[in-house]
């Protein structure tokens, strides 16, 4: 841990915290930074962090990975997918390839890419079929969606879109009953797109101290410090320490294309159900880029059953930060990096993958 | 997926920059930053192949020192 990053703990340790805090982060590099630098252990005992609804992968429906399983195996597609997508499981019969993984194995074309611009260099190379490409993400993955489609696709490249924005998932967890935290790390990069403003409301409307945080362990200390800070002095407002890269209103070049490219819709979060304003849906002028339009997939059938997690898995509640991953009855036991039952242990963004990094690290 | 990575742009070309971190070097595309002049030289947070914000050389240096000891704790994980 760098100088600065140490001084700030420090400073952290000595804040006098009468009680309790929990601390809910909603993004998996922040859990990861947490889980790297060994903060767990290293903070006071009253500090308890919690991740949060921070992995797009975790919550992408059901029906979407069915959809792109039955575009897989079609003669003729591409698939292409961020690699965590690959291995996000299904329900299903044992008899069907029930992830894009086993899709590959029985036979279908499946092509792991990292960037958007990755979907269009592969569709201009096969000009003789069509590519589809799955895109889960966040604000920060949409935008360069939204970035790709302005700059032009080809005819034969089409979007499978499961967009989702943050705020709106933790807007409902604060509408609930039982929120679960007392301060909020507001994510860094989706702040820098989409400016920190929109999570002005958790302090103004719920008195939830918060803080927008970059993903360096010095970052989120800082914004650790920040929201702790802010609790003991009583008052709850929204903190940026995330210097040059956050900035008032983000990035406008960003904001205007996803203002083009989509509508704001309602949306179902694998495990969690519909949340409102909660997704990114293809503009009506740009409905010929809708896979699903494009190949007329029935998502009746895998509809009937969205939302549901493999069975035993918690990933829900996880993803919602109700529980801790251990506190999952298959987690480290059945569902393992090796052999995951539930999202939250494929992605490298889930919960229980990188909680399981932390374990490691900590016993080696 | 979702992990940003800070690059030093060296190079650029339209709305495509030659970027650089650690020696390995990768094609970013800037259509992200039509809003400012982005130039070699500069530092820019890089999502999924895309600039999304510049930032300040020290704000790179210090998310390059958390993403290399990420790196070692995945592998040393994953081993």
């Amino acid at each position: 841990m760098a100088e600065n990053a140490r001084a700030l703990l420090e400073r952290i340790r000595a804040l006098p915290l009468h009680g309790p805090v929990r601390v809910m982060n909603v993004c998996g590099g922040h859990e990861r930074t947490i889980a790297m630098a060994g903060l767990r252990r290293a903070l006071p005992p009253e500090i308890e962090l919690i991740a949060g609804p921070g992995c797009p992968v975790c919550v992408c429906p059901e029906e979407d990975v069915h959809a792109a399983i039955a575009l897989a195996l079609r003669p003729g597609v591409i698939l292409a997918a961020f690699g965590d997508m690959l291995r996000v499981p299904a329900n299903g019969a044992r008899s069907e390839p029930r992830s894009l993984e086993e899709a590959r194995a029985a036979g279908g074309e499946v092509r792991p890419i990292a960037s958007p611009r990755e979907a269009v260099a592969l569709a201009r190379a096969e000009p003789g079929r069509e590519v589809v490409f799955f895109a889960a993400g966040f604000e920060t993955t949409t935008a360069p969606i939204a970035a790709m489609i302005a700059e032009g696709v080809p005819g034969n490249l089409s979007i499978l879109l499961a967009a989702r924005r943050t705020w709106p998932a933790v807007a409902m967890l604060l509408e609930s009953e039982e929120a679960g935290f007392e301060a909020l790390i507001a994510p860094g990069h989706v702040s820098a797109v989409m400016g920190p403003e929109e999570w002005r409301f958790v302090p103004q409307q719920y008195g939830i101290a918060a803080a927008v945080s970059g993903f360096e362990t010095e970052g989120f200390l800082a914004g650790l410090h920040a929201v702790l800070r802010q609790r003991l002095e009583g008052r709850a407002v929204l903190d940026n320490c995330y210097g040059t890269v956050v900035r008032p209103g983000g990035n406008p070049t960003a904001r205007r294309l996803l203002e083009e490219c989509f509508d704001i819709v309602d949306a179902d979060w694998r495990g969690i159900g519909i949340i409102p304003r909660s997704g990114f849906a293809l503009k009506p002028e740009l409905e010929r880029l809708d896979a699903v339009r494009r190949f007329g997939i029935d998502r009746e059938a895998a509809r009937k059953r969205a939302g549901e997690m493999p069975p035993g898995c918690d990933c829900a509640r996880v993803v919602l930060g109700k529980i801790h991953p251990e506190q999952c009855v298959l987690y480290g036991k059945a569902c393992t990096p090796r052999t995951p039952v539930g999202p939250c242990m494929v992605s490298d963004e889930g919960a229980c993958r990188i909680r399981w990094g932390e374990r490691q690290g900590a016993d080696a | 997926m979702c992990l940003g990575v800070p690059m030093r742009v060296v190079e650029r070309d339209g709305f495509v920059a030659r970027c650089e971190v650690n020696g390995i070097e990768r094609s970013v595309s800037l259509f992200l930053m039509q809003h400012e002049p982005v130039e070699p030289g500069d530092h820019v947070m890089v999502h999924v192949g895309y600039a999304i914000q510049k930032m300040s050389q020290e704000e790179a240096e210090r998310v390059w020192e958390t993403l290399d000891a990420v790196f070692a704790a995945e592998d040393a994980a994953d081993g």
